[in-house]
């Protein structure tokens, strides 16, 4: 009886351990963080470090779902964005080296 | 001992020739030479490049089909094919993605070079930090820049589900701060170089590895002072996170020029203008299928671990960071069948390469924005050949 109990312990141990191999690890990733973070990190590239026209980084950062807005202060070269009021992000250019950071 | 004198000097001989740097005409530090290829003459094999990779599918909304920014071909040391689109042009940066990892690893390859670490080295050397972790000291420089350092990873993009994405949490989300710490806080799941699996996050600590290892030396700029600007690269961006990691698996920009330079650099054995910057032997190493790569290819069911940037045993190889037109395992073809079987390519997302063919002494640079799927380096070689082929 002993033994039996042992053996089934050591096989439920097993499969925990095989089933915790094989899970995915999921994220605190929030899918409206992701796209103003998103959209303010590229919007900066787009305009600071690579030199493209407004129109073509508005087009270039759209991602889906496309809820993310964002502001571009030229002098600052800064990134604000945001989706529904309470989220948002800002990116600013570091420099000719270091190009934009998520802040 | 006669034998044993002949023995060392022909020893010495081999070791000073491989030393050796090859000899070029001229080197493009300051600006390419332009020899373009006969207009006239390729009319035929232009225009089927061009219908390729320049034709624009759908309304510009839609985002279909192979969208090229830039594409610049280097034959013999010289641009013979150069053309923009789309509102780019030569002196426009562009975002590599993920050839960002090729430029990371070759920069350990420089730091290398100069004796500052060592490939079989502890991640600890550089990230002292870590010190009393056991999983991350446990990690080689070579583990990581094989893409092999065992932690667990998804590496899922805009495709799949957001949750599950190790990539997008740490460029974005909750381990955008400090990305290093976000990669290296997470669990070990195998051996380290004992299974491949593509990850930015490996790609972003070996970036980190090499701003240590530089920068302790030659300052804060170190990979401009120590690579970037000894070849000619001469507007390279390299993003860094609030914490001052470099993103070594995603954000390196620079014009399609500049980042051919990268590509002539492998094509010319790591010399620059008789300058080893890159150590005997290290392209050869970092152009051949790494032992983490073949360490789970043996046995091919095994290659898609649960949870995993899946990898099928047809994927294409890896060595330091760069991608490989071998067989990935015995009994598969190569995965570019159209190339020369010594082509190499640095590939990152929406379809950015910088492809190396050194028996055709050719590296092809394309920049785009191919969001339906990135266009193929064995079609771009297959019809950027017949242009350059005198």
């Amino acid at each position: 009886m002993k033994t039996n109990t042992l053996l089934l312990g050591l096989a439920l141990l097993l499969a925990a351990c095989a089933d915790d191999n094989s899970k995915l690890r999921t994220y605190d990733n929030n899918d409206l963080e992701l796209a103003v973070g998103n959209a303010a990190k590229m919007t900066c590239t787009c305009r600071f470090v690579m030199e493209m026209d407004e129109a073509y980084c508005k087009d270039w950062v759209r991602a889906s779902p496309n809820v993310a807005r964002f502001n571009i202060d030229l002098e600052k070269k800064v990134v604000d964005a945001s989706a529904f009021i309470s989220w948002t992000a800002r990116a600013h250019y570091v420099d000719d080296l270091h190009g934009c950071v998520l802040e | 001992m006669n034998r044993i004198v002949i023995g060392t000097i022909v020893l010495l001989a081999s070791l000073a020739q491989a030393q050796q740097c090859r000899a070029r005409a001229s080197w493009p530090t300051e600006k390419w030479p332009e020899a373009l290829v006969n207009a006239t003459a390729k009319a035929a094999e232009i225009k089927a490049l061009e219908d390729y990779a320049f034709t624009i599918v759908g309304k510009p909304e839609e985002r279909k089909g192979y969208r090229t920014n830039g594409l610049v071909v280097v034959k013999n040391g010289a641009i013979v094919y150069e053309k923009y689109a789309r509102g780019w042009d030569e002196n426009k940066r562009h975002l590599s993605w993920s050839v960002a990892k090729s430029v990371s690893s070759t920069l350990v390859g420089v730091a290398v070079n100069q004796g500052l670490m060592t490939l079989d080295e502890s991640l600890c050397k550089q990230l002292p930090e870590y010190q009393s972790d056991p999983v991350v000291c446990g990690i080689t420089v070579k583990n990581i820049i094989t893409f092999g350092s065992g932690l667990q990873w998804q590496e899922e993009y805009e495709d799949a589900g957001y949750q599950v994405s190790s990539v997008l949490a740490m460029l974005l989300g909750s381990g955008h701060k400090d990305q290093i710490k976000h990669v290296l806080t997470h669990r070990k799941l195998h051996e380290p170089g004992t299974q491949f699996v593509y990850s930015t996050g490996d790609a972003h600590v070996v970036g980190t590895l090499a701003k240590r290892a530089l920068t302790a030396k030659h300052g804060a700029n170190a990979f401009w002072t120590q690579l970037f600007e000894p070849i000619g690269m001469k507007r390279v961006v390299f993003d860094e996170d609030p914490a001052g990691n470099p993103l070594g698996g995603s954000y390196v920009y620079a014009t399609p020029r500049d980042f051919a330079k990268l590509g002539y650099l492998m094509l010319n054995d790591g010399c620059w203008n008789d300058q080893r910057l890159l150590p005997v032997g290290w392209v050869q190493q970092a152009t051949a299928v790494s032992d983490t790569f073949r360490a789970n290819r043996g046995d091919c069911s095994n290659a898609t671990p649960a949870g995993e940037y899946k990898l099928p045993c047809e994927d294409t190889p890896n060595g330091y960071m760069w991608w490989l037109n071998r067989p990935p395992a015995a009994g598969v073809d190569k995965p570019w069948k159209d190339a020369p079987d010594d082509t190499y390519a640095a590939l990152g997302h929406w379809g950015q390469r910088i492809i190396v063919i050194p028996s055709e002494d050719l590296v092809i640079m394309r920049t785009g924005d191919d969001r339906e799927g990135s266009i193929p380096v064995n079609d771009l070689v297959k019809f950027v050949l017949p242009v350059v082929k005198p």
